[in-house]
């Protein structure tokens, strides 16, 4: 008897690894919706046929085919999954401050499934985030991508893996903080933000010249050539140079964002986005011919000196000159209602719908380099799909069900009070926190500066 | 028959022959410590040679710190120092598959003039691989405390940063001998940050431990090139390289720090991308990562110990249904997490524990939690024993009672895993330690009132809520069958201590529970309080009014006036 029991447990193990090896993908039939494609109209009472989390089919009197559930959305709107394109949810560290360059740092390492803000960004419609490393280095880690697949426990699931590798950077008063007025180090000025950038930049190129040199020396008969230093930090910043990752550049003011357009001529990097980016809507043509667009805020400022000269004008004034413009959260709160977010570049700019929508869909997507796979309703896209009782860009829509790759993972009638994934054996009741911090892109690096802290505002 | 006798002689002349030498080295002993013989022999004790093994009555012969026989018809050479087992039980001795009991953590090296927190060395910055458990460790309380519990055999792990160094296993024989077994055992690493330094995060450090043994590699291949050939520029060797060399031919496994299921899964992605051989340590939550382990081939040390059940006996019967629902997930993860250790038995990963971090008292009870929640105790002392012996690559050596293996016994006064059961003698290298039992405690079923459980007196107790830690004392006095008595707590209202008569004052079996009323600024509070007393100690709660409930701890004082 013992030993079934034990051979049943292996194989369900067995199995059990199988299917974690693998994320899930489901399929769905949304009757009768209005389907806001963002790239494609508005169509009105429209089929969306989801199979194996992708989309198969939009069109009208589509049947389920067998074992395929049927949603009806009959005076409901659907639209793309929310796409953050800066956040700091699900990730147990946020910055490893202790250097001005930390490209070797990871965030997919450090990245938390069980975090309860996943959740919470389901509730508002928001599919993928951004899990960017934080703001306190020239340049930062590495982020992740993440897909709000809520549920399980494995990092790998919710990393979306076929997004390409995007990286930290920071110009202005954080770096500048941390490490010059922090630790007595460079970059103390702006100047030294954009030297320690180029040096890095040329230091990568002697490192990758080196690499090159032994690998061809050693395959010949009779070399003495010795391996160099194995150092990822410089390989990283090599990888940008060859164009394999994009960059996103925490900024605000016009002049640093010029420099580092300029940077990125001199080293013909054109992957790059530009994040914050408050007086954006100053050098607005610049960032539409040299870059791949901003992710801004709404309307937020004022929270430090280099933040005041801003205006809720910025993401039009960006999208009609032609940059592409994405709407961010940088927030555990402001991700729960991106839309709202959104629509507000209608109060403020008069955007039409599928722009505004554009702003939290498909341009954010184009910003994390996955705008082929998703951020739209299209035939062949991933199926992240999020259904609104009215128009998402309404002061009173409510988000009811929230879809990734097909799978439901949110439905306001199934809404359990106790979403935690994880609960402490000996903790009674923990204290749960709605607001944990407006914006955490300074998380981890308090104690480089405990004594500026309560001086200074930290965002 | 005569070839028997013929045989016995001659060991009999050997051993002679043994004593006479060790009488001719012997020298003046002024301390008079040391031992008279290191023969012993255990008559007729219930012997359990390993795991899984049924008790058989046996005689133990052990010379020299080596296990010289054992069966029921053995010649006991006469300078042999007899142990009387017939009531005993014994087991091999315990391994601790990764202890830090009596090490001291060196000091931190100061700072260099030039000391930039981003570039810091290495030994600054925790990654010190050259160091070796042995040079920050010594016999202290600790691990005398742990040899009491029955452990033998110790992997002592060095303290320190991100690499701390070198782990080495040791047996607690002889208190002047440095007992060193094995040296390099493992590489003692965790997922801590330098604080304010690079790296400082649990990301920084990962990103550095690839630097750290992607180096140690390039180095490697470029000292064999420096050896083999001239002309070739010296290799950068330092001592992190050469702390690094047995890790990367793999020859000593990387123990990292893991006690959450993301820790885990951290420790074994770097497993996967750079191929160390891995120990996993410090395991608390690994319910869910079993499988993965299981498939990483990694050993695995869960922490003697279980989450206390404060929490869960601090729930109220008459909180809301919200609060409720919240209970049952406590009590939930709560049983789940003592379960765990049987479902890694389930899954056949060969696990040992480790006591870094735990209450050595506590051990026993953590064991005995797991046993009754799905372990066998089969398995059980497979993980003390036999599991930690072949991970450590001593099986020929340690982890069972076996003729020519070291003398590392437990002896017991019951079979091990039984409530009363207490450890009369551990035997460590052939060295013998006794300790006093207690007389089994009597069963106060039979409502034999004088045995009862006493509780007058004056009680010093603590209590732990949100507003800080509290206490103060409970006096209890004993009229005829009656109780009466005081406690003082801390005033609501301000500083200082109030006292209140006590009332309902219950005593069922060993549960004491009793009431007393606080005045908090006009309102009227009721303070219950309800634990379990073993001996001269209270381990319960304190539930006030509608605020919810805390622990409450109190220890009996020995003094004179309740007796009046």
């Amino acid at each position: 008897m013992k030993k079934i029991n034990y051979f049943l447990a292996a194989l369900l193990s067995l199995s059990f690894s199988f299917a974690s090896a693998q994320t899930q993908k489901g399929s769905v039939l949304i009757k009768n919706a209005t389907v806001l494609t963002v790239t494609k109209g508005t169509l009105q009472n429209t089929d969306v046929l989801v199979q194996d989390g992708i989309i198969k089919k939009v069109g009208t009197n589509l049947s389920a085919p067998s074992g395929v559930k049927t949603v009806d959305a009959t005076g409901k709107y659907l639209m793309p999954g929310i796409i953050d394109a800066h956040s700091h949810v699900g990730l147990d560290v946020v910055n490893e401050a202790t250097s001005p360059i930390t490209s070797e740092v990871q965030m997919k390492d450090v990245v938390n499934p069980t975090e309860v803000g996943i959740y919470r960004a389901l509730a508002g419609g928001v599919t993928i985030s951004h899990a960017m490393h934080g703001s306190a280095n020239v340049i930062g880690g590495q982020n992740a991508t993440l897909k709000h697949r809520w549920g399980t426990k494995n990092p790998d699931d919710i990393i979306m893996m076929d997004a390409p590798r995007t990286i930290k950077f920071a110009l202005g008063e954080n770096p500048t903080r941390v490490h010059g007025r922090g630790n007595g180090i460079q970059p103390s000025s702006r100047m030294g933000v954009e030297a320690v950038i180029r040096n890095g930049f040329n230091e990568a190129i002697q490192y990758k010249k080196a690499w090159v040199d032994y690998n061809s020396a050693s395959g010949q008969k009779g070399n003495t050539a010795t391996a160099p230093k194995y150092n990822e930090r410089l390989q990283t910043l090599a990888d940008i140079l060859d164009g394999k990752i994009i960059i996103h550049c925490h900024s605000y003011r016009a002049d640093e964002i010029y420099m580092l357009i300029n940077v990125a001529r001199d080293f013909n990097i054109t992957k790059l986005v530009f994040q914050h980016t408050n007086e954006g809507f100053k050098v607005a043509p610049e960032i539409a011919k040299y870059t791949m667009g901003a992710s801004v805020f709404a309307d937020w400022w004022a929270y430090k000196f280099e933040v005041y000269y801003s205006t809720a004008f910025n993401a039009a004034i960006l999208n009609a000159n032609g940059a592409i413009t994405s709407i961010n959260s940088d927030s555990a709160e402001l991700i729960r209602h991106l839309y709202h977010e959104a629509a507000k570049t209608q109060r403020y700019g008069g955007m039409t719908d599928d722009e505004a929508l554009a702003m939290i869909t498909i341009n954010p997507a184009f910003h994390l380099g996955i705008s082929d796979l998703v951020g739209s309703i299209e035939e062949g896209k991933q199926a992240d799909l999020v259904i609104f009782d009215t128009h998402p860009l309404s002061t009173y829509t409510v988000p009811q069900m929230t879809f990734v790759d097909g799978v439901k993972y949110f439905d306001i009638k199934e809404d359990k009070n106790d979403q935690r994934l994880t609960v402490s054996p000996t903790e009674m009741v923990e204290d749960v926190y709605l607001f944990q911090e407006t914006e955490r892109c300074m998380q981890d690096t308090e104690h480089l500066f405990e004594m500026t802290s309560t001086l200074f505002n930290q965002n | 028959m005569k070839r028997t006798l013929f045989k016995a002689s001659v060991i009999c002349m050997l051993l002679g022959g043994l004593m006479i030498s060790s009488v001719g080295f012997a020298q003046s002993d002024p301390t008079g410590k040391k031992r008279i013989t290191s023969s012993y022999a255990i008559t007729n004790a219930t012997v359990f040679t390993g795991p899984g093994k049924a008790g058989v009555k046996s005689n133990i012969l052990i010379q020299d710190g080596i296990i010289a026989g054992i069966g029921s018809n053995l010649n006991i050479p006469k300078d042999a120092k007899l142990i009387a087992g017939d009531s005993l039980f014994i087991y091999p001795g315990f391994i601790d598959g990764a202890s830090t009991a009596g090490i001291t953590k060196p000091k931190d090296p100061e700072r260099p003039e030039n000391f930039v927190s981003s570039n810091p060395p290495d030994e600054i910055a925790g990654i010190t691989p050259w160091r070796s458990a042995t040079d920050q460790f010594a016999m202290d309380s600790k691990v005398e405390e742990l040899r009491k519990s029955g452990f033998t055999v110790l992997q002592i792990v060095p303290e320190g940063g991100m690499i701390a160094g070198k782990a080495a296993i040791v047996v607690l024989g002889d208190s002047k001998s440095p007992n060193l077994l094995k040296a390099n055992t493992a590489l003692a690493t965790s997922f801590k940050g330098s604080r304010g330094m690079y790296p400082g995060t649990a990301a920084g450090v990962m990103a550095k431990f690839r630097d750290v043994y992607k180096n140690a590699e390039l180095t490697k291949v470029n000292a064999e090139k420096f050896t083999a050939s001239s002309s070739v520029k010296r290799p950068g060797i330092n001592d992190t390289y050469v702390g690094m060399k047995d890790v990367i031919s793999k020859s000593t496994p990387v123990m990292f720090s893991a006690s959450s299921e993301l820790e885990i899964r951290r420790a074994l992605k770097l497993q996967k991308e750079l191929g160390f051989n891995l120990i996993l340590t410090d395991l608390e939550n690994y319910e869910g990562v079993i499988p993965e382990m299981k498939a990483s081939g990694a050993k695995v040390l869960v922490k003697a110990e279980v989450p206390d059940d404060k929490a869960i006996k601090a729930q109220k019967d008459d909180a809301s249904e919200d609060v409720k629902a919240q209970y049952a997930r406590v009590k939930e993860a709560y049983d789940k997490s003592i379960a765990q250790a049987g479902k890694l038995e389930d899954s056949g990963i060969p696990f040992a524990f480790t006591t870094a971090g735990v209450k050595t008292g506590d051990i026993g009870k953590a064991l005995k939690t797991m046993i009754d929640n799905g372990l066998s105790e089969t398995a059980a002392l497979a993980a003390l024993t036999t599991n930690p012996a072949a991970m450590m690559g001593m099986s020929r050596e340690i982890g069972t009672i076996e003729k020519g293996k070291m003398a590392n016994l437990v002896l017991t006064t019951d079979s091990l895993f039984k409530e009363d059961s207490q450890i009369k003698h551990v035997i460590a290298d052939g060295y013998v330690f006794d300790y006093e039992t207690k007389a089994k405690k009597k069963a106060t079923e039979d409502g034999n009132a004088t045995d009862a459980v006493k509780i007058a007196g004056n009680w010093d107790y603590t209590t732990e809520s949100p507003a800080g830690s509290g206490g103060g004392v409970l006096a209890i006095k004993k009229d005829g069958n009656e109780y009466s008595g005081t406690i003082s707590y801390d005033d609501p209202g301000g500083s200082g201590k109030l006292t209140a008569p006590i009332r309902d004052i219950k005593l069922d079996g060993n549960s004491l529970s009793f009431a007393f009323d606080v005045n908090a600024q006009g309102m009227a509070i009721v303070v219950e309080i309800s634990g379990t007393i073993d001996g001269t100690s209270m381990d319960g709660t304190m539930s006030i009014g509608q605020f919810g409930s805390f622990p409450f701890e109190a220890t009996l004082t020995p003094t004179l006036t309740a007796k009046l």
